[in-house]
């Protein structure tokens, strides 16, 4: 199993409030993207953080490259993988410098950004289509604009695991889809976490449903997206079915009549 | 690019004021009588090894020192009115200026204001330690107990001023407004040491402060030690701060105002806005030490009196030219 990135036995997370995630078994692969789908307060975002070392788990162990997360140094395991956050706090930088900050992980004390480092954010700004914008502050651009410079700085540390918190958060319609084109080109391993099933659907080799810290189902699309567990999971009756592009999985949810 | 020509430039204007500030004084000095004679004899050469050079690089180290803390500490906190003194360092100087003189009147009065300065600001980081414990943002937890801290040895220094004999209450008094006038070379040396290690740091630290800057949860998600930082620059700021303190007394309002002038003059990256601080702050309190000691001569007008009456109306007419440009 060469290609297994990271996986976790037994992970789980009890919080102050009596919230408790887990336990959960994850495998994920290296290559594939995997969706994290489920309701406000399913211990999606706390699970991307266990997994990207910024919350300790009480219960279980996290491999990453089958070494146990732990045992990896901040800034190994930054090299390793990436992490995207829901929110951002807003702060007075340029695209460009926020860019440079996802080589941090790789640069000791002493060096300087080289050639090669700025031809790597030119690159991951054209992939965003952020390159007009690469000298204007953060705070003056749209959320849009500003989600895209983030997954850009994601894109600059040139880790193998990407964990995205919401990555098409604020994005319109159009970048939702180029973003996700880039991430399943990219050959990367993406766990992201969706609000939008179908989207997730269209796009990601894999789904894992989350309710109430448990884990709901997890495989194909095909295999996850069951009208039962999807009642279950969020609340409302729905249907399956395929779309017409591609025929990738599509749920539509009946409305609740006012 | 364009930082490191308004830098030069700052140098510059640094280099003139400190030039400048050497011929002010009672007594007409002249270059070629200074250096024409070996140091240390004849009367004009040995005020100007003795007391104004000494003086005028106390003033521009002190303006720098705090200008470097106040830029870090509104770095790290994120929070534009960040001060040098929101540790308790002042207060915690003051108490121990004070005790001193009511207790240990043979202590040197900069050695006792130190050790009450780093007590004071011992006091704050275990207190801040222990509430984050239980689960508080630990920045701001670190500002709120420097408030705490800062009042209750206020609160303390008063207490013991106000039983102490007149003349041991004078001298704190007028210690506490600032004064450059027992400006001596081992402050300088202490001084210049401390501030050239923590620009190292800062320098060589220049990624991982950009993204403390940021968020805890973006350094620590790029692989930034972020505690081990924290504590390290934390404890750079407090000890510059203190030796400013114990040498020059409270000088106040620079460490704020400083920052937020170079973010108007240099535009605000990190290091720009370190070194940007250290430059502006160095010119501002030597020309308000030059003016402190020649206003009114031959009396002596105290410095933290005059940093914040200038600072305070120069930073008002700074931020309603600011309101308008936006």
């Amino acid at each position: 199993m060469s290609d297994l990135l990271l996986h976790c036995e037994q992970l789980e997370l009890r919080q102050p409030g009596g919230f408790v995630l887990g336990p959960l078994n994850l495998r994920l692969k290296s290559g594939r993207l995997y969706g994290l789908l489920g309701a406000n307060g399913a211990g999606k975002s706390t699970l991307l953080q266990l997994l990207a070392g910024l919350k300790i788990p009480q219960q279980g162990q996290i491999f990453l490259n089958q070494q146990l997360l732990q045992h990896y140094s901040p800034t190994a395991r930054a090299q390793k993988l990436a992490y995207l956050s829901q929110q951002q706090t807003p702060t007075e930088l340029t695209v460009r410098r926020l860019l440079a900050l996802g080589l941090l992980p790789h640069k000791t004390l002493w060096q300087q950004d080289t050639a090669a480092d700025k031809a790597a954010i030119t690159q991951a700004l054209a992939d965003t289509g952020l390159a007009q914008q690469a000298d204007v502050l953060l705070s003056s651009l749209s959320g849009g604009e500003q989600q895209r410079a983030h997954l850009a700085r994601v894109l600059v540390q040139q880790a193998r695991l990407l964990l995205l918190d919401e990555p098409v958060n604020h994005l319109d319609i159009r970048y939702q889809h180029q973003l996700l084109a880039t991430l399943r080109r990219s050959g990367l391993c993406v766990l992201a976490s969706f609000h939008d099933i179908n989207l997730a659907a269209a796009y990601c080799d894999e789904l894992i449903l989350l309710q109430h810290g448990q884990l709901a189902g997890a495989g194909t699309p095909a295999e996850v997206l069951q009208p039962e567990l999807l009642q279950r999971v969020f609340g409302r009756p729905c249907l399956v079915d395929t779309s017409p592009f591609g025929g990738s999985y599509r749920v539509t949810f009946e409305p609740e009549r006012a | 690019m364009k930082s490191i020509v308004r830098l030069s430039g700052g140098l510059l204007l640094l280099l003139f004021s400190i030039v400048v500030a050497l011929q002010l004084g009672a007594v007409q000095l002249h270059w070629p009588e200074i250096f024409s004679t070996t140091p240390g004899t004849g009367v004009p050469a040995e005020i100007f090894w003795q007391l104004r050079l000494p003086r005028v690089l106390l003033a521009g180290l002190a303006g720098a020192a705090l200008g470097v803390c106040g830029a870090l500490l509104q770095l790290l906190s994120r929070n534009a009115l960040a001060d040098p003194y929101l540790f308790g360092v002042v207060s915690g100087a003051a108490l121990g200026a004070t005790a001193s003189s009511v207790w240990l009147p043979q202590l040197a009065l900069p050695v006792a204001a130190f050790a009450g300065a780093l007590l004071a600001i011992g006091l704050v980081l275990v207190l801040a330690r222990h509430a984050a414990r239980h689960g508080m943002q630990s920045i701001s937890t670190l500002l709120l107990t420097g408030l705490a801290v800062s009042f209750f040895c206020s609160a303390l220094a008063s207490l013991l001023l106000y039983q102490a004999d007149s003349f041991a209450a004078n001298r704190i008094m007028f210690w506490l407004m600032g004064s450059l006038s027992h400006a001596a070379w081992p402050a300088v040396q202490l001084l210049a040491i401390t501030l050239l290690v923590t620009l190292v740091v800062c320098a060589l630290g220049r990624r991982q402060l950009a993204a403390l800057h940021w968020s805890d949860d973006m350094a620590q998600s790029l692989g930034v030690a972020v505690r081990r930082w924290r504590f390290l620059l934390l404890m750079l700021c407090a000890l510059l701060t203190a030796v400013v303190v114990a040498y020059c007394g409270g000088i106040g309002f620079v460490g704020l105002m400083v920052p937020h002038l170079v973010r108007l003059l240099f535009g605000g990256h990190i290091l720009t806005l370190l070194f940007g601080s250290a430059v502006c702050g160095a010119i501002f309190l030597i020309w308000v030490d030059s003016a402190a000691r020649t206003v009114l001569a031959p009396q002596e007008l105290p410095l933290g009196i005059l940093t914040a009456l200038c600072g305070s109306v120069f930073f008002l007419l700074l931020l309603s030219r600011r309101s308008r440009h936006d």
